[in-house]
């Protein structure tokens, strides 16, 4: 077995606003390749901002350690943000991230089939199939030549999954992918999603509010436990796992 | 690599602006509202000017110097004016009572008496080209005293001049060829215009001088002064340098040079006026597009996240606003151009019985279109680079969640 693909040690964001502070700490972390993590949790306990760092997108306060593995290759992340690289975080973000978001992310002037193709286009892949057959999966091979204004809140959803698995990454994460879908609907996509990453055996980090929709796919859940100060200026979330 | 991120920017920027064609059309109604009236002001001023200026350039007679009176000079001096960088032509002038010539011909009853103006090759009232008169058979008429001879090139004169000589009234007749005819605008008077040196000849016969190789009597010829002489700068440019060559060595000139001074002042000062509202608004348009470029960042900044999160560099989401902006350039210019050309179109249409068939009042030469270009690129690329800027520092995790 190889070793985890993210490993993190004593990561803490802090974020202050008027009169109230949060911080976020992740005393110890690892994720191994092709796991299926679950995040759960209420909005603002600070999934998004796990989330976030764990796609390089979000500067971490502090942290010992944090590190992520892939195709043989170990990149220090932590020493990457503090050096400013920004460009090779995009990099990485590239080659090795698919990104789904709470709501489409898509770009409004292209169409379905450009969207999906997008990551597959910076990095210089060749259509072989791959959009085509995601698409048909998806159940969004009539929608392709659309754009993504003519389409429902579901079906966007379900491009932006292509969109995130289209160039074969090693990670994909997704921000409540479902949490604008009515629950019937969301319950069907989350479980596509979770047998398309599981065909590829690509890593997953989903973040929801509702256990239940996804309780039966499998997926590990991280504990966290968010204690507050008694005058409530000070909300502080641990992740472990 | 680089090569292919700038080409998705690019493509990608291209969609979004056609995409929103509604907003990009106003930016570029925005950017021809602006450029059009400014081209057709600016078509107006090189149109008037630049006629003015053709005018003066076209005219020899603005080039023409004259000295005041008669003076007394020698055929050195005369040549020693001619080798100048500044003088165009320069032919000495006989006595003005001496330079006349009483003309007839077999086509027409009438004799004229006509003005005899001294000439050689490049002389500017001669159509360019055309043969000048040499020896002491060759004139060349102005257009009226070849209508009023109705005489063309190639035909035969009789010119005839009277003096007293020994107390008798002596009378010679000169046969003539006529090689060709002044322009009507060139030369207004009837006149007769003949090599310097038939000037001369009329000159001797008149004062008693004998005159060999037209077999005319009289005292030896003298040593020779001219009392003026007719000269033309090189350029309506050198005119004022010339005055101020003869004023210093105390031969008085008259000149055009306060009407060519007056035109020149005009271009300056027409152009600095035109510069400064050129600069008024190329500055206000480039704040404008600035502003909404600026203002795009912002609605756009979900979007432009979203390109970040997939990989975009920072250096590659400079390029949006850029592109777009070049983009607002192009089809401004393009709007601005049809604008002016329409404009330009109606103002010489209208004004056109005042002008020549060739002149225009309202005119711009491709190079102005280009330079128009060139300045409204430059200013949106101005106003676009603060907004690129803004858009490279929108962090990737910013736009990701509506709030």
């Amino acid at each position: 077995m190889a070793g985890p693909i993210y490993e993190l040690k004593e990561v803490v964001k802090t974020r202050a606003g008027d009169g109230y502070s949060f911080r976020l700490r992740v005393p110890s972390l690892r994720i191994s390749p092709g796991e299926k993590i679950a995040l759960i949790g209420e909005s603002g306990c600070g999934k998004s901002t796990l989330l976030d760092m764990l796609a390089f997108v979000l500067q971490p306060s502090g942290c010992e350690r944090f590190r992520f593995n892939v195709e043989g290759k170990e990149h220090d992340i932590a020493r990457a943000w503090k050096r400013r690289r920004q460009n090779r975080l995009a990099a990485l973000r590239r080659r090795h991230l698919g990104y789904v978001m709470q709501t489409g992310g898509l770009l409004p002037y292209l169409t379905v089939r450009e969207n999906m193709e997008l990551s597959r286009r910076i990095l210089g892949m060749k259509d072989d199939g791959t959009v085509a057959a995601l698409a048909r999966e998806l159940g969004l091979h009539r929608h392709l030549e659309k754009r993504p204004g003519e389409l429902s809140t579901g079906e966007r959803q379900r491009v932006a999954i292509g969109r995130a698995l289209a160039h074969r990454p090693s990670i994909v994460i997704a921000d409540e992918p479902t949490a604008s879908v009515d629950p019937f609907a969301a319950e069907r996509i989350m479980a596509i999603f979770i047998e398309m990453v599981e065909a590829r055996n690509i890593t997953v980090i989903v973040a929801s509010h509702a256990w239940r929709h996804i309780k039966q796919l499998g997926l590990r859940r991280l504990a966290h436990h968010t204690r507050r100060s008694r005058d409530g200026s000070l909300a502080e979330t641990v992740v472990s796992g | 690599m680089l090569l292919r991120h700038w080409r998705e920017t690019l493509g990608l920027a291209s969609r979004d602006y056609f995409h929103e064609w509604q907003i990009s059309v106003c930016f570029v109604l925005a950017l021809a509202a602006v450029l059009g009236p400014m081209m057709v002001l600016f078509g107006l001023k090189f149109g008037i000017v630049g006629t003015m200026i053709d005018e003066l350039r076209e005219d020899p007679a603005k080039r023409e110097i004259r000295p005041v009176g008669s003076g007394r000079y020698d055929r050195a001096w005369i040549d020693a004016l001619a080798k100048r960088e500044d003088v165009a032509f320069v032919v000495p002038r006989v006595r003005a009572i001496a330079a006349t010539l009483e003309v007839g011909s077999a086509r027409s009853p009438r004799i004229l008496s006509l003005e005899v103006i001294p000439s050689a090759a490049g002389d500017p009232l001669l159509p360019p080209g055309a043969p000048a008169p040499r020896g002491l058979r060759q004139v060349v008429l102005s257009a009226s005293a070849a209508r009023k001879l109705q005489v063309s090139a190639g035909d035969g004169l009789e010119g005839s001049l009277v003096r007293r000589f020994h107390g008798h009234k002596e009378r010679v007749r000169l046969p003539l060829t006529v090689v060709g005819v002044a322009s009507a605008r060139a030369f207004g008077r009837d006149a007769l215009f003949a090599s310097v040196q038939l000037n001369e000849a009329l000159e001797d016969f008149r004062d008693g001088r004998a005159v060999p190789q037209l077999g005319w009597r009289g005292t030896p010829p003298q040593s020779r002064r001219y009392t003026g002489f007719r000269l033309y700068a090189r350029s309506i440019y050198d005119v004022a340098g010339l005055e101020e060559a003869f004023e210093r060595r105390g031969i008085e000139v008259r000149t055009q040079a306060a009407d060519i001074e007056t035109v020149r002042r005009m271009d300056r000062t027409l152009s600095a006026i035109y510069w400064a509202i050129a600069l008024i608004g190329l500055v206000g348009f480039s704040l404008s597009l600035g502003a909404s470029l600026w203002a795009n960042v912002d609605r756009k900044r979900r979007e432009l996240s979203v390109l970040r999160l997939v990989g975009f560099r920072t250096g590659d989401i400079v390029w949006f606003p850029l592109v777009q902006s070049l983009y607002t350039a192009l089809f401004g210019w393009a709007l601005a151009v049809a604008i002016y050309r329409a404009a330009a179109w109606g103002i010489n249409l209208m004004l056109a019985p005042q002008l020549d068939a060739a002149q225009q009042v309202c005119r711009l030469l491709p190079q102005h279109y280009l330079v128009a270009l060139g300045l409204t690129a430059g200013a949106s690329v101005l106003a676009a680079v603060l907004a690129g800027l803004r858009a490279a520092r929108v962090e990737p995790s910013e736009g990701l969640r509506e709030v």
